[in-house]
């Protein structure tokens, strides 16, 4: 076997040339474009507070940035995007758009905030731009919230309802992290011995679960048989029974679990719920993440070789399939994260501008956590290569996980198959928990004063409509749709940040040109996928995998999901063109300005 | 910095940083409280007799700014995604 056909060099390839740009290209716009300067003050020093300013050490910032950026998004994204168009373009867009755009994206935020005061995206919007671009992006964040929420919601139940075993793991998670909130903050603790007790709550339970069979419950499927399931179109190769259908009874079960989880998250105290599952739940994740990377690597040594084709189609007949579409724009937001990721944006300029200890941090922290970011993704690349058919969701991921670390470690599948269901389940959490609770914080600022802004009824509202979406919709549309959405952010980000170079008078192409770029592609990518929910929705015909919720349910349900996901994508492309015009005109406004005074 | 103690703050990064912030917000809101019964004339809100605010001012004076700070500064709720 040869060393080109195993994963490694590709891996290897991609984590030298983030290596070789963060040593060139960022260094040289963060000398160049931004002047960073160790001894300019930064805000948190500036305007220390000792509650959200205050200096914090780079390293600390870097981990709480990764954290916050890396979630299901570069491990799935990448995972779909094989499945759809082989691994070579998957590979080359996720090396490179990391390379010129994504990590670009993730650094100017933050500088662009650093700069004005450590404020966050939607005051600086406020700022060069006025007050109705403000809403228009509070209105475009509501709708990108509900489809993100819906299409990490999918992929958690994937996986709990394909790696069997997965949720009593979980769920022994779920309970260290709240005992270790009552512990820290009701007993008073020690977090040494509180973080112990958690551990080892978390240790009982990924052992018990690996170890005994009877606990791997339920089953996949649990609540449908098999021969009801065995009459819906699955790809070749697959056993229809061993898939997850979009509105089946199994789905709703799933459904109404993570909807409890997301209200507490929603509505109870940070600490006493959300960020102790995130502090129990990352311990094991990082154990997940580090030796994925380490088995992609040590490939050529275990002999795993690539299964995948490197380029499938460049084009698929909606009608025909309507998972893709054209190369372009599809794959370039199928991966979102990994390569850009417009959230990111908002986590670079929301708590980490304030808190960076000097301006030279911001490189090492944005820059260096997308970049980090990539590197997972191109774990995720990785394991799809070691798979011969791998159907779609993150399930396969943690097949592909375990078809990799297994090689390495030489123990029972089933460990690491468990390992890496808690971790993308964990992964998957954390993050929707957050989105549905910046839901209801944004609408409670859209809203204030009326029901919508009540944050019972905000949540209870996101829950029904994403949980709608995640029931009915076809996951792999839904999954294309948030990247378009989450895309476009991005782009929106780096124009609005161009904006701000041209009202200070400096350089604005490095961050223009991938801006317009990304407006461009994600305004077609929303077209495309509005287009496909659009005909399935006049021609009232299920997208091949809600034939189960169609049959159960009767065509009306899958013809209103298709008709509200049109309704959507072409809400948020109207809301996109505006938000893109609105940039364009301020940038040209400012350029013409900065000209003018020359 | 040793390699070790580098690995250790970026694992605090990712699994306390948040809790820590998000502990001492919700500190600072019971601290505001204290701060507004007490010197909530600073902010035109006399709710104290002054004679008592006074006899309090030496020990809440090194408070005062970062209140100030935290009290007066515009928020945004794009600033509490983290």
């Amino acid at each position: 076997m040869g060393f080109l056909n195993t994963p490694a060099p590709y891996v290897l390839a991609g984590l030298v040339l983030y290596f070789v740009t963060y040593m060139t290209y960022s260094k040289y716009i963060d000398r160049r474009i931004w002047n960073a300067d160790p001894n300019r003050p930064t805000p948190a020093k500036m305007y220390f507070d000792g509650v959200e300013y205050f200096p914090v050490s780079k390293y600390v910032l870097f981990g709480y940035q990764f954290k916050s950026v890396a979630a299901l998004g570069p491990i799935v994204g990448p995972l779909t995007a094989v499945l759809f168009y082989g691994w070579v373009p998957s590979l080359l867009w996720v090396i490179f758009g990391n390379m010129f755009i994504g990590w670009v994206q993730d650094y100017s935020a933050m500088m662009m905030s650093v700069r004005s005061e450590g404020r966050s995206m939607g005051p600086i919007t406020y700022k060069l731009l006025g007050g109705r671009a403000r809403t228009i992006l509070l209105t475009y964040l509501v709708f990108y919230l509900i489809i993100i929420t819906a299409v990490f919601e999918w992929t958690i139940i994937d996986v709990l309802n394909r790696v069997p075993g997965t949720f009593t793991a979980v769920l022994f998670v779920l309970l260290g992290g709240v005992l270790f909130g009552q512990m820290v903050f009701k007993m008073r603790m020690d977090v040494l011995k509180a973080t112990a007790i958690a551990l080892a709550i978390v240790l009982i339970g990924y052992f018990t679960v690996s170890l005994v069979p009877l606990v791997r419950n339920p089953p996949t499927n649990f609540l449908d048989s098999p021969t009801y399931l065995s009459q819906f179109p699955a790809p070749p190769g697959a056993n229809p029974a061993t898939l997850t259908w979009p509105g089946t009874n199994t789905v709703l079960f799933w459904l109404v679990i993570l909807s409890i989880l997301y209200f507490a998250a929603a509505v109870t105290v940070m600490p006493k719920f959300l960020l102790p599952t995130v502090y129990v739940g990352y311990l094991p994740s990082i154990i997940a993440l580090v030796l994925v990377l380490l088995a992609a690597i040590a490939t050529p040594l275990t002999g795993i070789a690539i299964q995948q084709t490197p380029v499938k189609a460049l084009y698929v007949d909606p009608l025909a399939n309507p998972q893709g579409g054209p190369i372009w724009p599809i794959l370039f937001v199928t991966i979102a994260c990994g390569a850009i990721s417009g959230w990111h944006s908002l986590i670079s300029s929301g708590l980490t501008s304030k808190q960076l200890e000097y301006e030279t941090d911001a490189l090492p922290v944005g820059g260096g956590a997308m970049m980090t970011e990539g590197a997972v993704a191109l774990s995720s690349i990785a394991a799809m290569m070691a798979l011969a058919a791998p159907p779609a969701g993150a399930a396969a991921y943690v097949q592909g996980a375990t078809v990799l670390t297994t090689s390495l470690l030489h123990v029972p599948p089933v460990f690491m198959n468990i390992l890496y269901g808690i971790f993308v389940t964990v992964m998957g959490l954390i993050t929707s928990m957050l989105f549905v609770r910046v839901f209801r914080l944004v609408m409670a600022d859209l809203f204030e004063g009326s029901p919508l802004g009540n944050k019972y009824i905000s949540t209870l509202l996101i829950l029904v409509a994403a949980g709608f979406l995640a029931f009915v919709g076809s996951w792999t549309n839904l999954w294309i749709f948030f990247g378009g959405t989450n895309q476009l952010l991005a782009g929106l980000a780096l124009l609005l940040v161009a904006i701000f170079l041209a009202s200070q008078r400096r350089p604005t192409a490095y961050v223009f040109i991938p801006g317009i770029f990304m407006a461009i592609t994600t305004l077609a990518a929303l077209a495309w996928e509005t287009y496909v929910y659009g005909i399935y929705a006049v021609l009232n015909r299920p997208i091949g995998v809600q034939a189960a919720a169609a049959k159960l349910y009767g065509p009306w349900i899958v013809s209103a999901s298709n008709y509200i996901s049109a309704a959507l994508g072409a809400l948020l492309l109207v809301l996109g063109i505006i938000m893109t015009y609105y940039l364009i005109s301020g940038w040209i406004k400012y350029r013409k300005e900065a000209s003018a005074s020359r | 910095m040793g390699i070790l103690s580098r690995i250790r703050e970026v694992v605090e990064g990712m699994a306390v940083h948040g809790q820590a912030t998000s502990i001492l917000r919700i500190k600072a809101q019971i601290d505001n409280l204290f701060m507004i019964i007490t010197l909530g004339d600073m902010l035109g809100i006399p709710l104290l007799p002054p004679y008592y605010s006074l006899r309090l001012l030496p020990y809440m004076y090194p408070n005062i700014q970062n209140w100030k700070m935290y009290m007066l500064r515009e928020r945004d709720v794009t600033d509490r995604i983290s």
